[in-house]
């Protein structure tokens, strides 16, 4: 509803006015930017500060989330290594192939098969002696088994989900033998869970940490200008006409904040980080550290404005009960 | 204008700053409200523009009870009176412009309207060559008229000063004083707390008598200064 309609509903008469040039939501939505820019101008030191809070609280928010996203990236890399695999103590047929190939792709989990025949077993294995060939001298390839490799989604990578899979794929007629590592996969999927559970303790502790300096500060900064908040008072002003320009005041606060702060990661990622694979070999594939993906970014601002909205608002409710 | 029956009001339990008050003052009338420290001036004035609501009895403005109003509806009460503070309580980082430019940009004026009405109002105060200046460049009788500019230039039905001239010397005094008077003679009805005797016997007002709470004694001042007991 237009305002100057709601003051003529009041229950005390407004006073009358000349031309009303700032009328309407536009016009006082004018008159608030145009009130907070001036009020940031103003009061340019508590606006440094509580910027400059803003900024350092996200840098380290963010920079934690670029060293976790990579390093759980990395580790996630490793359960590629999850693997599990048939042995038949024959050679199958194309079509026997086939057959088993379908019913273990059938499984919920598998990713994909690939069939390895005795000859290529001997192959790998023969790779493996490389320079002490002599060995293997009179091996032929029929005393190795030939197998099936099974490669599983991401989901199923976790030890109960491996197990699963692998009852499963024993239920299959002609399926004996089987073999996972599962030692290897315990371990594997104990130690990610670590990473993540660290992850999430260390996260949670510096947004918690983040959350009250920012606030704290903004409570501050607000309270250092309670005057201006009474003095609105006293002439008249509703609640809400004096909030618009500190919300706003917030809101560009935060938005500031959260630039300056992907600025400066972006240069230490640059200067730094981008290159760290040199000590920081998480990834034999992709090797160095990626950026904070776009999601992340937009993450970043976002949450930078509403710090800085929610952070206002909820000091000035603290404030304004003049 | 301004009705008090039976206003009761405490801030603790055990301390009454009001206690059964019963004050009446007429449209265009200009009062001072007189006692010793805690005699309950102060609260009556914040009683008077919403800032407390009584613990009991009503406060009557232009014939509406203000003493059970929402706090939404307490700004536009405060829209058609203006207050002084002994501490003036202007805002250091804006200018003598923008200080009293605050009360018209709440109404919502145009820029151009409030230019003209805040130079005007400067002008009457005898202010207006410090329009760019900030409170603390100023004198306290400047900053104590700055104060009034921003009270008075939506020309308020009500004025309430609290001590206005309590940091002040003589002749800034005298020309506040001044103000009132004028401000009163156009129509708006005038309410000054303050304890400086000289003040109110040079004004020759109505003076009302606070002590401990309560209403000890009211005089219709004369021209001739003779008090008049009411």
């Amino acid at each position: 509803m237009n305002r100057w309609k709601k003051e003529k509903t009041a229950t005390i008469k407004p006073y009358k006015r000349p031309t009303l040039s700032g009328d309407g939501f536009g016009g006082r939505f004018g008159y608030f930017v145009a009130r907070a820019i001036t009020n940031i101008r103003q009061n340019i030191f508590v606006n440094v500060v509580t910027v400059g809070t803003i900024t350092i609280a996200l840098l380290i928010v963010s920079l934690f989330l670029l060293v976790f996203i990579n390093l759980e990236g990395a580790v996630e890399n490793w359960s590629e290594r999850v693997q599990v695999t048939v042995y038949f103590d024959k050679e199958l047929t194309t079509s026997e192939q086939s057959v088993f190939r379908d019913k273990i792709l059938a499984l919920p989990g598998a990713l994909r098969v690939g069939y390895v025949s005795r000859d290529e077993a001997l192959k790998r294995f023969k790779n493996r002696l490389r320079g002490q060939e002599t060995l293997l001298e009179g091996v032929r390839s029929d005393v190795l088994p030939s197998s099936f490799e099974i490669a599983l989604k991401r989901a199923s990578r976790e030890t109960e989900s491996v197990e699963t899979f692998v009852s499963a794929l024993k239920r299959i007629p002609g399926i004996t033998e089987v073999q996972y590592g599962e030692e290897w996969v315990r371990r594997f999927n104990s130690f990610l869970s670590f990473v993540r559970l660290m992850g999430v303790l260390v996260g949670g502790f510096l947004v918690i940490a983040v959350l009250f300096i920012v606030s704290n500060t903004i409570k501050l900064t607000i309270y250092a200008r309670r005057d201006e908040l009474e003095v609105m008072a006293l002439v008249g002003a509703t609640r809400f006409f004096i909030k618009a320009p500190f919300l706003l005041e917030g809101l560009l606060q935060g938005l500031a904040g959260s630039t300056i702060s992907i600025a400066l990661l972006f240069g230490l990622y640059e200067g730094f980080l981008h290159n760290a694979d040199s000590f920081l070999t998480f990834n034999p594939v992709t090797s160095g550290l990626g950026f904070l993906p776009l999601e992340y970014i937009v993450g970043i601002f976002v949450s930078g404005a509403v710090l800085g909205f929610v952070g206002s608002f909820t000091s000035l409710r603290r404030f304004i009960n003049v | 204008m301004i009705q008090l029956h039976n206003v009761s009001m405490a801030y603790q339990q055990d301390a009454s700053a009001l206690n059964n008050v019963n004050l009446k003052i007429g449209k265009g009338e200009f009062v001072f409200l007189t006692g010793p420290s805690g005699a309950g001036k102060t609260t009556l004035l914040r009683l008077l523009y919403g800032a407390l609501a009584p613990n009991r009895g009503q406060v009557l403005i232009d014939g509406q009870n203000i003493s059970r109003l929402p706090a939404s509806q307490i700004p536009y009460l405060r829209r058609s009176v203006g207050v002084v503070f002994q501490d003036f309580k202007l805002l250091q980082n804006r200018t003598v412009f923008e200080n009293v430019a605050i009360t018209l940009e709440v109404l919502g004026w145009g820029k151009a309207d409030i230019g003209k009405k805040v130079m005007h109002i400067l002008k009457q105060m005898g202010i207006e060559s410090k329009y760019s200046l900030t409170p603390q460049r100023l004198s306290g009788g400047e900053q104590q008229r700055v104060a009034l500019a921003r009270a008075l230039v939506n020309d308020p039905k009500i004025l309430l000063a609290d001590e206005p001239t309590g940091n002040l010397d003589d002749a800034n005094k005298n020309q506040i004083l001044s103000i009132f008077k004028e401000a009163n003679v156009r129509g708006t009805t005038v309410v000054v707390a303050t304890h400086d005797r000289r003040l109110i016997e040079q004004s020759h007002k109505r003076l009302v008598v606070l002590n401990k709470g309560e209403i000890v004694e009211q005089m219709e001042k004369g021209k001739n200064g003779d008090d008049q007991a009411l």
